[in-house]
């Protein structure tokens, strides 16, 4: 999956949520479940084959009420809203749909979510929406400690039913495993197991709210990498440069490994090991340029760059492979070239950047810490991000020449999946004559320097002449 | 360099004085960034990187200093070493070097300038050198003249003894201490050339300065006196002698004892007693020279002869007395091995075991020296024919440091200097002599036609010593940089080797292995190794260790050696006792790196069996009958199943090295192992770095009852 793609058109949505007519008000935070509103057909593909759950179900909706419809809500039950990290919804055209967090009477631990129509659905016709959710850590290990040579084992435990508050008249649910080891799966009628993907269905008539556990147990050796944290630190130089550093804190939360580690079996059987990570790649953009790979020892000289046409690819080997409960952490940073990122008109500028970048594919990462370091003198900062993200309080950073500090923007998140990989805007000011400053201070500085030499050589500043004479 | 700039393109307009003055400047500032230049080989081929096994815990501590402050260094109990000892490192360790990068750190904070701690001390040893550079000007300028100076501050920018210390990279007290030391002399030629308490004041502060970095200060404390000495045997003691001595005594005496680790030894220590004894010859001397100003000489000589006898009986009684009840501390080993160089050998075997306490070979002077071991004759001998009390000092510095260096290869770091110093007076002296003869040929053609001249080839002889001298020296310069960048560039914690093909293979294992102990072991896990990557574990994984680098307690380091040397249930008692939670051994037998723990083995033998509790483990019983060390299937049965063995080769005898062998050859030791086929009881493998050069073992837990 290429995780080059716009940022819009990356939404995806989830797998349990409800559909809804909201025939009453458009805007408020509080709805409520209308009758009028039926699904007549669910498609649902729950894709477990990395670590992520990604799910992408594909609804007709049929207005059967007596008013065009406007709104209509997606739900999440509640056993897994803490795993949900994004969700996204799209029309039959392709188009993100608006999604707001809402809340209904009489179901407090249901997360809902409204999404406004395009255009208003009328009076018994039907309309196609793709709903995209992401899951993290929703597969579990199990066995939750394997040795050195075994396979890696899941446990997916999810809704069998399409979760909604409404009546589903037909719906198939596909389970994307991409392997035949399966060592159990939950079995309803009708049902049937093609190679690496189970078929469910199709249910009639399923009632709102309905929950009927769908259990997975299967062998799934993909990186199981967390970041558990990475902070993102961009600076912003009007020289022409944005220097990008970025520290990763990574871990492997797949099986932990029990027992020892074997090198002389790790190097006589690259079978052996299947479920650790010996490298990974990351993608950086296109005109990422002196790259550096290093941790607190120094510089670790196991990596390779390959630039293609759209990024620059980094094949990373850790030190060391990671298995199950090892972890490890690094620093990478680069330069880009800031005409690509940064936009002016005269003192007034723009800088649009990602809020997160690629580190892995398929990556989950549970905190992220975004700091942009803006040039001194810029003020009035606006910031514009494209999902709701904590903004932490500014704070100075002082480096080379600086006398008042450049103004630091700061904002986290956590739970952020590769979805979230989306430009955020930073509209200040910045007064071009604030350029001159640092090399006028280099310029004053050695000025007065040479006029201090200049003095201490031409003026005799000595109380009284040398006496002493050197006596041997 | 923009005055210098400047100064060039007036050039023509400047008064010869002036142009002097410039060429004097360039030549230094060149020669002083040539010094920082050529010890960036290492940074240049790796990264900056810290060397070695000291720095690392010099970089632990300077980071410790920086961010939690003076205080709090000061008084630090360091409980990741020495585990369950622990160890005071502030009152245990030289501290300016330390506090002097913190320093340079703090400075260039305040001035914004945000480089990181870690380059601060990778670079700090190239820049003392560049500092150490004009003080060998000042120094060598104070003793001959400014061109024996400029020529022995380019010699010392890239003499070889002196870089192997003080690569960037390469932290360590050395990298400091020769800065102080010359710094200390050039103060103390001034104050003996003036005789006035500023400069007395200054060489303290100077002595001060080096007696908190380095503890080869000892060298200093005795040389001084030494020099007083020999002034008063060649009747040359003067008042100015008296002041400097005096004041330097006194005051760097008290400084010296504010370093904690110093403490009251400059007034207890053997070491020091020469300085004390000097002190007060001088307080006697100075007062017979007042006396017999006053008295006749009858009365004189019977007033001496009275007071020098009792004088000797007392000062004799009190140092037995005083050595007896031990209030002067006995000599150190580490002492007792310069003097005798047997001695190390023979009585400590944790002195020996290092291979920089050996004696210095032959080849090790040329190696580090080249062409100053042949100029330092030649220079003492134009020290010789003008004497003064300068020269004096440094024909004694030279002589006492040429002894040194003989004994213990570490300390040519001290002959270095002064043989640079010596030898550039040589060779200014020669040229100087020699250039005059060459430089009027054509006005002498002229003349000889007239007079005739009984030196007939006057100019020819002296352009070919000219020659031949510059031969000499370029030669120098490229031995040193050869010498450099082959043998004393590489940062040992990052090894590389070339390939088949030519490219350039890397093994980083050790960092490898340490960043996987940081990462991937409990907070406070405990690990054993063998001393020498005490400090490595201690900076870089963060990691408790049984014993390390400051080999302070020797019945500790005698029980770690015990483990590696028993068999596996034996040394699973020691492990219990001291709280090991994983083992970590030095293995080079796959790729051939030759220091690894099985060849430094006899020394854990011998460091194990040299304590009461290690009485059973006895040396011989670790070669064949015939007295081999042999890893192979005729080495002895009690090397074959000892815990180092095992650890060194398990399962390494299903590895195939090298084609032709069979599996399990060890590629340092050149033989096919003898003991393939085992498992381990108490251990399990924890980790092994890609090219097996590091090797981590977990202790298992006991095992539950009743299974």
């Amino acid at each position: 999956m290429s995780i080059e793609l716009p940022a819009k058109s990356k939404m995806r949505i989830f797998v349990v949520f409800l559909l809804f007519i909201s025939a009453i008000c458009g805007s408020t935070n509080v709805d409520t479940i209308s009758g009028e509103v039926k699904i007549k057909n669910v498609d649902r593909i729950i894709d477990c084959s990395s670590q992520l759950v990604k799910t992408t179900s594909k609804i007709t909706l049929e207005n059967t009420g007596k008013a065009p419809l406007k709104n209509f809500l997606l739900a999440v039950e509640s056993s897994v809203k803490d795993n949900l990290s994004f969700l996204g919804v799209k029309d039959s055209n392709n188009k993100d749909l608006r999604l707001s967090e809402t809340v209904v009477k009489g179901y407090g631990d249901v997360r809902f979510y409204r999404v406004d129509l395009k255009d208003p659905l009328n009076v018994g016709s039907t309309a196609v929406v793709v709903a995209e959710a992401v899951l993290t850590k929703a597969l579990q290990p199990y066995p939750t400690a394997i040795t050195q040579q075994e396979d890696q084992l899941v446990k997916f435990i999810g809704n069998l039913y399409f979760f909604s508050p409404y009546h589903v008249t037909s719906q198939k649910t596909n389970v994307i495993l991409n392997t035949k080891t399966i060592e159990s799966f939950t079995k309803v009628k009708p049902f049937s197991q093609l190679d690496g993907t189970l078929v469910y269905g199709a249910y009639a008539n399923i009632g709102p709210f309905t929950e009927k556990e769908l259990s997975v147990h299967f062998k799934n050796n993909s990186p199981f990498l967390t970041v558990s944290r990475i902070e993102r630190l961009i600076e912003v130089s009007h020289w022409g440069n944005i220097a990008i550093e970025e520290k990763i804190e990574i871990e492997h939360t797949g099986a932990k490994l029990k027992g020892p580690f074997s090198r002389y079996d790790y190097q006589q059987d690259h079978h052996s090991g299947p479920a650790s990570v010996r490298s990974y790649k990351t993608f950086l953009p296109a005109s990422a340029a002196d790259v550096y790979y290093r941790d607190t020892n120094g510089n670790i000289s196991t990596s390779n760059m390959k630039v293609k046409k759209d990024s620059v690819e980094l094949d990373l080997r850790p030190r060391y492979p990671l298995f199950g409960g090892w972890k490890t952490h690094y620093t990478l940073g680069y330069n880009v070239p800031s005409y690509e990122y940064l936009y002016h008109s005269g003192n007034e500028y723009l800088l649009k950047m990602r809020v997160i970048d690629h580190v892995v594919d398929d990556m989950q990462v549970d905190e992220l810490v975004t700091k942009v370091i803006l040039p001194e003198g810029a003020h009035s900062i606006k910031a514009n991000f494209p999902y709701p993200l904590t903004r932490l309080p500014d704070t100075l950073h002082y480096t080379y020449l600086d006398t008042q500090g450049r103004p630091v923007i700061t904002f986290t998140k956590r739970n952020v999946v590769e979805n979230h990989i989306q430009d955020f805007q930073l509209r200040y000011t910045f007064p071009t004559i604030f350029m001159l400053r640092e090399p006028l201070l280099v310029v004053a500085s050695l000025y007065t320097l040479f006029l201090c030499v200049i003095i201490y050589v031409r003026l005799d500043f000595s109380i009284h002449k040398e006496a002493h004479v050197k006596a041997n | 360099m923009t005055v210098d700039a400047q100064n060039k393109a007036k050039m023509p307009h400047l008064s010869s004085d002036k142009q002097l003055t410039f060429i004097k400047l360039a030549v230094l500032s060149m020669a002083a960034i040539l010094s920082f230049a050529t010890r960036l080989f290492s940074v240049l081929r790796f990264e900056s990187v810290i060397h070695e096994f000291d720095p690392y815990f010099n970089y632990r501590t300077t980071r410790y200093l920086t961010e939690e402050g003076f205080y709090k260094f000061h008084n630090w109990f360091d409980d990741r070493a020495w585990y369950p000892l622990g160890r005071i490192i502030g009152g245990t360790i030289y501290p300016g070097l330390m506090v002097t990068s913190a320093t340079l750190y703090n400075i260039m904070q305040f001035f914004n300038i945000t480089i990181d701690i870690r380059n601060v001390c990778v670079f700090l040893a190239p820049f003392f050198s560049s500092l150490t550079t004009i003080v060998t000007y000042l120094l060598t300028k104070e003793l001959k003249d400014e061109g024996a100076g400029l020529v022995a501050a380019a010699m010392i920018a890239i003499v070889p003894g002196y870089i192997s210390r003080s690569v960037a990279g390469s932290y360590d007290n050395e990298g400091i201490a020769i800065f102080c030391m010359l710094l200390t002399y050039y103060f103390w030629i001034k104050a003996i050339n003036t005789g006035t308490i500023l400069w007395a004041t200054m060489t303290a502060l100077a002595y001060f300065y080096m007696v908190s970095s380095w503890g080869g200060y000892v060298f200093l404390i005795n040389l001084i006196p030494l020099h007083v000495l020999a002034l008063m045997a060649l009747g040359r003691f003067s008042a100015r002698v008296y002041v400097a001595y005096s004041t330097l005594y006194c005051v760097g005496t008290v400084l010296s004892m504010q370093i904690s680790f110093v403490g009251f030894q400059p007034v207890q220590s053997s070491e020091h007693m020469l300085a004390l004894g000097t002190f007060g010859l001088c307080q006697l001397y100075a007062f017979t020279q007042y006396l017999r100003e006053r008295l006749s000489p009858q009365n004189f000589e019977l007033l001496f002869k009275a007071l020098l006898s009792t004088l000797l009986v007392t000062l004799g009684t009190a140092t037995v007395l005083f050595t007896v009840t031990g209030k002067i501390s006995p000599w150190t080993g580490r002492f007792y091995s310069l003097l005798d160089p047997s001695y190390a050998k023979n009585h400590i075997p944790i002195i020996a075991s290092v291979s920089e306490h050996q004696p210095t070979s032959w080849s090790s002077f040329y190696f580090d020296l080249q062409v100053l071991v042949f100029l330092f004759p030649a220079g003492l001998y134009f020290c010789f024919t003008k004497l003064t009390d300068a020269n004096i000092f440094i024909i004694l510095y030279g002589v006492l440091s040429i002894y040194f260096a003989g004994v213990m290869v570490r300390l040519m770091l001290v002959l270095a200097p002064v043989m640079c110093i010596v030898s550039g007076i040589a060779a200014s002296s020669l040229l100087s002599l020699h250039v005059k003869d060459i430089e009027p040929k054509v006005e002498k053609l002229e003349k000889k036609k007239k007079h005739e001249n009984n030196l007939v080839f006057r100019s020819e002889v002296g352009a070919v010593f000219v020659c031949v001298l510059g031969c000499l020296l370029v030669s120098y310069v490229f031995h040193c940089t050869w010498v450099t960048s082959e043998a004393y560039s590489s940062p040992s914690i990052v090894l590389s080797a070339r390939a088949h093909d030519g490219a350039r293979i890397i093994f980083d294992d050790f960092r490898e292995a340490y960043t996987w102990l940081k990462m991937n072991t409990p907070q406070d896990a405990k690990v054993m190794s063998w001393w020498d990557y005490g400090y490595q574990i201690t900076a870089m994984a963060n990691r408790t260790v049984i014993v390390d680098n400051n080999t302070w307690n020797n019945t500790h380091i005698s029980r770690v050696g015990q483990a590696m040397a028993s068999t596996e249930d034996k040394a699973y008692e020691i492990m219990r006792e001291l709280d090991v939670d994983y083992v970590l051994v030095i293995f080079g037998g796959l790729v051939g790196y030759s220091s690894d723990d099985i060849n430094k083995f006899l020394w854990m033998v011998r460091i194990g069996g040299s304590t009461d509790r290690g009485a059973h483990i006895r040396e011989a019983d670790y070669y064949t009958p015939s007295g081999e060390f042999r890893i192979d299937a005729d080495g002895s049965n009690t090397l074959l199943n000892c815990l180092m063995y095992k650890m060194s080769y398990y399962k390494f005898g299903l590895v195939y090295t090298e084609g032709g062998r069979p599996p399990g050859f060890d590629r340092v030791r050149g033989a096919e192992i003898g003991n393939k086929d085992f498992n381990l009881e108490v251990l399990e493998e924890a980790y092994t770095t890609e090219h097996w050069l590091v090797r981590i073992y977990k202790v298992k837990p006991l095992p539950n009852r009743g299974l």
